[in-house]
């Protein structure tokens, strides 16, 4: 897993240079290039449809593309061989928009997944431990062993938050962590989230509608309009200078027509 | 009585964690007594030395002991704000107690329960298959011949097959038997009167509940782990109106269809065997064929495929609605429902054998 410790600060940790995908005929993202640094949080931001998950999606090497490319630490995951593909994705979080979590297994059985299969732990008590206190960062310590049917969905969400924390992984990919979620514990999300940011470093990727969320984590935003870039900078740029359609979306103000953009 | 005092690492990860552990364990804490763990040399901390934290935590809880932490500094404060709620919280171990009267009544009730809801389903789904569209309020045609499509047409290619190759199979083994004494002309009887009365139905039967059963399962279940169910409640329609009735009459039409046809790919099955290996000519193993077939023998098989039909139906979607959970649950009631499917068809096998036993036909 190309983890580097030393790996320099002015050097982007990911690096996605003219990114395109298409669905059959149709364009979904339409030459994407952007840094992730470490220690930061870039929020990607746009409309529904914008191709935002599926941006989030790419970087994590779960979709392919039809060209471009993408780097982790130097590393092209476009293109690599499945089995090198998954010793980069080790060193990848990713919490799912609605937690991906296996219903055959408890909460906590979710968390320990990965810690058993690439943590090199044996002992059942330290694995337990770790779990517990996964699950505790992000208020779940009640629901250890509860199955993921026994949750709500921004439980459900928060677990799957847990188990992307289960390695200390370098960066976490974040698909819509504060939707479904009450405002307190979208806030105690986000507190989180800018925890572990400034106490283990951990850099993150969050794909966001919140407002109030991406006020308060992100460090830059890069929003999405039909496919493409729009605008990438910090959010008080994004809300004084973003242009007519990002400083449409800050101020929450409607199209006249709804119809009149259809998604990508 | 003074705490005993162990000074921490001044880097806590999985190895120094693991040496930790092993002084607290060895410093024989006693109950009521203090143990503290002084951070003060500690500036670096990562999740598995925060992990070994729980678990010295556990074991002074166990040995209701008190912990405590001092010296905290800068490095490392933020990194034991996360991880208070962890030390804070006993372990939670799952209880298996076992309470056979309790368990023996919560199967009772709970196969009760099932039994009023599966009662429930069929009386709500007769009515609005067979009362309410003559009552002026709907069917739906249009899913109906979809579904005769679906579980009719597209299930005549297996179900042929598999009944041809019954009627191979049981012409082969019977002829075995009786060829030797020169009676292997009567082995068209037997394959005739076998699959009329039983044989042509309950394979289709058999194909049916695997394929179509199965399917209807799955559907259902899906639909209600996605709120689809909840979704048609809450517009006012009848799942039963909307979902099973035109389920049911497809499967009543398409299953005596299915039926016959297995009837004939099975006679045939037989035949190859009687006209090429056991060199009977065609006239004559057909004419016999035709002797031994009897009305009220290919009407038994007609009447159990009807009741097969609304059987398999039901117990698809009667497991279907009742899924809990996520794709597991799905999983679950899909293969329950298959496992149901099968086990009443051999049931009502046997009640009808022992029925028209008993009361000549």
């Amino acid at each position: 897993m190309p983890m580097n410790a030393n790996w320099p600060d002015d050097k982007p940790m990911i690096e996605v240079k003219d990114l395109v995908t298409h669905y059959g005929q149709s364009l979904i993202l339409d030459g994407i290039s952007l840094d992730v640094h470490k220690g930061q949080i870039l929020v990607i931001l746009g409309g529904s449809g914008s191709g935002k998950t599926t941006l989030l999606k790419h970087m994590c090497g779960l979709h392919a593309a039809t060209s471009g490319s993408i780097t982790f630490y130097g590393q092209e995951i476009i293109g690599l061989e499945e089995d090198r593909l998954a010793l980069v994705q080790q060193g990848f979080g990713i919490a799912f928009q609605s937690g991906g979590l296996f219903n055959s297994m408890t909460v906590g059985e979710n968390v320990a997944l990965p810690i058993r299969e690439y943590g090199g732990i044996r002992d059942e008590a330290l694995i337990d431990a770790l779990v517990r206190m996964k699950l505790n960062m992000v208020g779940l310590g009640e629901a250890q062993h509860k199955l993921p049917s026994e949750l709500s969905g921004g439980m459900k969400k928060r677990a799957g938050l847990a188990r992307a924390l289960a390695l200390d992984p370098p960066i976490v990919f974040f698909d819509e962590p504060s939707a479904g979620l009450d405002p307190i514990m979208a806030s105690g999300l986000d507190q989180l989230i800018l925890h572990l940011r400034d106490l283990l470093g951990v850099t993150f990727v969050v794909v966001t509608h919140e407002l109030e969320s991406i006020r308060t984590i992100a460090d830059e935003v890069v929003f999405l309009d039909l496919g493409k870039i729009i605008f990438n900078g910090t959010v008080k740029d994004a809300e004084e200078r973003g242009g007519e359609r990002v400083e449409q979306f800050f101020a929450r103000r409607p199209d006249e027509v709804i119809s009149q953009r259809t998604a990508v | 009585m003074s705490p005993t005092r162990i000074e921490c690492p001044t880097r806590l990860d999985e190895s120094t964690g693991a040496e930790l552990y092993k002084q607290v364990r060895a410093s024989k804490i006693a109950s009521g007594e203090q143990l503290v763990l002084d951070l003060a040399a500690t500036d670096a901390m990562d999740s598995r030395g925060g992990a070994w934290l729980i678990r010295i935590s556990d074991f002074v809880r166990l040995k209701k002991g008190e912990l405590l932490f001092e010296g905290q500094g800068e490095q490392v404060q933020g990194f034991m704000a996360l991880l208070e709620p962890a030390l804070a919280t006993p372990a939670v171990r799952q209880s298996y107690s076992w309470h056979p009267f309790e368990n023996v009544g919560e199967v009772l009730l709970s196969s009760w329960g099932e039994l009023c809801d599966f009662g429930n389903l069929l009386v709500d789904t007769t009515y609005w298959t067979f009362i309410a569209p003559f009552e002026g309020k709907g069917f739906r045609w249009e899913t109906m011949l979809e579904e005769i499509h679906e579980m009719g047409v597209r299930a005549i290619k297996i179900n042929c097959l598999m009944n041809f190759l019954l009627g191979l199979i049981i012409a082969m083994l019977s002829a075995a038997q009786v060829a030797a004494f020169g009676l292997g002309i009567f082995v068209s009887y037997l394959i005739m009167i076998g699959f009329a009365r039983e044989l042509a139905a309950l394979m289709t039967a058999l194909v049916v509940s695997a394929r179509t059963g199965a399917a209807i399962s799955a559907e259902l279940a899906t639909m209600k782990v996605q709120e689809e169910i909840d979704a048609l409640n809450g517009m006012g329609l009848n799942v039963a109106q909307f979902l099973i009735a035109p389920k049911l009459v497809a499967m009543l039409l398409v299953m005596p269809c299915l039926t016959i046809m297995g009837l004939i790919c099975g006679i045939l099955g037989g035949s190859v065997w009687g006209i090429f290996v056991l060199d009977y000519d065609a006239y004559t193993w057909f004419n016999n064929t035709l002797q031994a077939a009897h009305f009220p023998d290919i009407m038994q098989g007609l009447v159990k495929s009807l009741v097969f039909a609304v059987m398999i139906v039901m117990v698809g979607c009667h497991n279907g609605l009742r899924v809990t959970g996520g794709s597991r649950g799905v999983g679950l009631m899909t293969t329950r429902a298959v496992v149901m499917d099968i086990f009443f068809l051999i049931v009502i096998d046997m009640l009808f054998a022992l029925f028209f036993y008993y009361v000549e036909v």
